[in-house]
């Protein structure tokens, strides 16, 4: 690997952390307001757990969004990762 | 402080107000066609008269999008990659340019642009017109009042000048850090089209390769980077995973060839 393509890998890493970080901060206000929904729900008179549907409804956007956080890699990332795979020495 | 007040003078202020502004009703406008177009040209599509409106919508949201890029780069400062416009078009006969109308990278980017630019307008000029709101509202009420009118919050009654005065200080400090706020979402608005609608399609940066290499001779990944930004322009579109990642396509499509000078690897034609 050439210093560019340890560049490219660098940055595809850099990449990738970030994308986990937006993740887990998504993930962070998801839990807060779904608490504080809860919470309030719990407090009121309402029996009906009306707090369900936006953890439903919210909850699968954040599914699906740790799965692009996790799971999901852009062709180029893909080229990359064989590339820099192909470059480690073997063990 | 100082930086505070230098949003006043940043003319880039004014621009992503005029950006917020022209982004509603050009959502709703994108929005509304692209709907009524895809609906009624699927339902018609049995008839002749399905294709032309499809053909129609196509075109509505590339020239919509062009128009989205240039209003982002020109109002918000994103930045958007220049991409030839002549490349669009296969010339030939109707059908041919039919197929590569829909074929087109972006296409399909530029659909879901056209969509999600409705939420996005509202959202955007929600923002901005409660952030002008606010630098405002605190000095307008007790003129209002003191004319002999009303205003109320959230079932508060405010109908005496003194009254008024309460929402005074919030709106001195938005009036203080409001132009500050503005520069700041306008910038995140425009990250945010750059993301959508200024990524270059692989094959144009493949294309943009071959040409880079045809002038240079044989080029490192550095001078590639530097031939393609001078192309599409500098911006997130154009980094070197995305470079990496065409030079290894075309190596291993055997459109080119790299050689290994000692640490470096540079790339010419095959």
């Amino acid at each position: 690997m050439d210093e560019f393509a340890e560049l490219a890998s660098r940055e595809s890493e850099a990449r990738r952390i970030a994308r986990r970080q937006w993740f887990w901060l998504h993930f962070a206000i998801f839990a807060v307001i779904q608490v504080f929904l809860a919470i309030v729900w719990a407090l009121s008179s309402v029996t009906y757990p009306w707090f369900i549907f936006p953890l439903f409804g919210w909850g699968t956007l954040v599914a699906a969004h740790a799965v692009f956080a996790f799971v999901v890699r852009t062709p180029e990332q893909i080229m990359i990762d064989r590339e820099a795979r192909e470059a480690r020495p073997p063990q | 402080m100082t930086w505070l007040f230098d949003a006043y003078l940043d003319g880039r202020t004014y621009t992503t107000l005029a950006y917020m502004l022209a982004a509603l009703p050009l959502g709703i406008l994108g929005f509304t066609v692209v709907v009524t177009g895809l609906a009624l040209g699927a339902g018609l599509l049995v008839t002749v008269v399905g294709i032309p409106v499809l053909v129609a919508t196509l075109l509505f949201t590339r020239a919509s999008a062009r128009l989205q890029r240039r209003l982002a780069w020109s109002l918000l400062d994103a930045p958007m990659p220049r991409l030839n416009r002549e490349r669009d078009d296969e010339p030939g006969v109707f059908w041919r340019r039919l197929a590569s109308l829909i074929r087109r990278p972006g296409a399909g980017r530029e659909l879901w642009f056209s969509l999600l630019a409705l939420p996005l307008g509202v959202i955007g000029f929600s923002v901005a017109m409660s952030i002008l709101w606010l630098m405002v509202a605190g000095f307008v009420q007790p003129v209002v009042v003191a004319l002999g009118g009303e205003s109320g919050v959230a079932g508060w009654t405010i109908d005496t000048v003194a009254e008024s005065l309460v929402f005074l200080p919030v709106s001195a400090v938005f009036l203080l850090v409001g132009p500050r706020m503005l520069l700041g979402w306008g910038t995140a608005f425009g990250r945010a089209v750059t993301g959508l609608l200024g990524r270059i399609a692989p094959v144009e940066l493949k294309r943009g390769v071959v040409d880079v290499l045809t002038g240079a001779g044989d080029a490192d990944g550095f001078e590639v980077l530097d031939g393609l930004r001078l192309r599409f322009g500098r911006g997130p579109f154009v980094t070197p995973i995305e470079v990496e990642a065409a030079l290894l396509a075309l190596e291993s499509s055997g459109a080119i060839r790299s050689i290994r000078r000692g640490g470096r690897v540079s790339y010419r034609l095959a």
